[in-house]
């Protein structure tokens, strides 16, 4: 797992991390039962402030994404199938909601801009 | 004691000039602090408070629970310290200097010292009053940091150093933190490199306390926003009190704005328009945070 954090964007560090573990976890890149690397590890070879990490982990705890363990790597937790799923939809209607502002700016009809869509995804598929 | 860094309404007065006014403020135990400000606005003054080589006009000022007029060996010993305008002795090489603070400390950390001289490349042999300001810098650096302090207090550290040195001194000090679960005072310009490292900032303005907040919190403050109406031009003025900056052209505008009171979606409906958000680092919101005129 490869995680990037850009301390110079206004997003803030912790919401980075946990966008991304939330989209790892999603795609199938962490399973359930994966260790994830301490916070002193990744406080090290980020180079950000290790409350920044522990409060993403927090979080991410209690939106039981993962397991904290006392003196043990937090692991990724076992999520019902329709719960992921769920969570799978709720990250790209977030990434297309720029998309969407985009597409009213543009004065382009709806049904067009699905049809853009629609074709992206038919010419990656390949 | 969970703060190690306490004021209640702080002043301090030069003849006329107010250096620090009414400051109340809490230093939580092991986090990193960046103390922002501008030319002039107390940073120094806050630090020499704190040092206890100051001494309040009013209020009173607590340092690691002992008012900072009657610290002393216990808790000097525990407390490190860079100041902005380094004075060491001139005619010893920077190893002589480095053997004759250790001798001061029991606890000094022979390991941390080596490795810092590597890691920041400092030559042991120079003579002190021949160094560069970076390298008097480092050397002061290594002398504060070497003896495990609770509380490390830096006023412009890395002013003089190249980018380099600059980021391994910043892992360094998150190292410091856990290591040695310490609390860091930092007091810098280069507001990049406090952004990487701080959770909590704290910045004066003239003498006050403008902001004392977390870094994520303030990055979730203040935001950029792009708009665009859907119907016609845009007003030529907005009034909401959450704008701070507008910069309106016809159908378009961009805007700088405090979160905490702003509404989108409201904004949205009252104006016709679509709204872009994009979140401010540092850099960008420390004019939002100090007034623009000078000293």
């Amino acid at each position: 797992m490869i995680l990037v954090v850009d301390p110079h964007s206004g997003i803030p560090v912790y919401r980075q991390l946990m966008e991304q573990i939330r989209f790892h976890v999603a795609s199938g890149v962490l399973s359930p039962g994966d260790e994830i690397p301490s916070t002193r590890t990744l406080s090290a070879k980020l180079g950000v402030n290790p409350m920044t990490i522990s409060k993403a982990f927090a979080l991410l705890e209690e939106e039981g994404v993962l397991e904290r363990r006392p003196g043990l790597p937090s692991v990724v937790r076992k999520r019902r199938d329709d719960r992921l799923q769920a969570t799978r939809i709720k990250q790209l209607e977030e990434a297309l909601r720029p998309i969407a502002t985009k597409v009213f700016q543009l004065g382009l009809d709806p049904e067009e801009a699905v049809a853009v869509l629609r074709r992206l995804l038919d010419t990656d598929k390949r | 004691m969970d703060s190690v860094f306490e004021t209640h309404s702080l002043t301090k007065r030069f003849d006329d000039l107010v250096a620090l006014d009414k400051i109340d403020l809490k230093i939580r135990r092991q986090s990193i602090v960046g103390l922002l400000g501008r030319n002039g606005s107390g940073k120094t003054t806050l630090f020499r408070h704190l040092m206890g080589l100051q001494l309040p006009t009013e209020g009173t000022v607590e340092t690691m629970g002992t008012p900072a007029a009657q610290l002393d060996h216990d808790e000097l010993i525990r407390i490190g310290f860079v100041p902005q305008e380094i004075r060491l002795l001139d005619w010893m090489t920077v190893q002589q200097h480095l053997r004759y603070v250790s001798c001061f400390y029991p606890e000094w950390d022979m390991d941390r010292q080596k490795r810092l001289q590597r890691e920041l490349e400092l030559d042991p042999t120079s003579v002190v009053g021949a160094l560069s300001t970076g390298n008097l810098q480092k050397l002061a650096i290594i002398l504060a940091v070497c003896h495990h302090p609770q509380l490390l207090v830096l006023d412009e550290p890395v002013s003089n150093l190249d980018p380099i040195v600059r980021g391994r001194l910043l892992e360094f000090l998150l190292e410091v933190l856990q290591e040695d679960q310490a609390t860091i005072l930092v007091s810098s310009h280069v507001l990049r490199d406090v952004e990487k490292i701080v959770d909590w900032v704290v910045c004066l303005d003239r003498g006050r306390l403008v902001a004392d907040e977390g870094l994520d919190e303030l990055k979730e403050r203040f935001a950029e926003w792009r708009i665009t109406s859907r119907n016609g031009d845009l007003p030529s003025r907005f009034s909401d009190t959450f704008v701070l900056e507008q910069d309106i052209r016809g159908r378009e505008a961009r805007l700088l704005v405090d979160n905490a009171q702003a509404d989108i979606e409201t904004f949205q409906v009252t104006h016709h328009a679509d709204v872009t958000t994009r979140p401010l680092n540092l850099e960008e919101m420390f004019p939002l945070l100090v007034s623009a005129e000078g000293e």
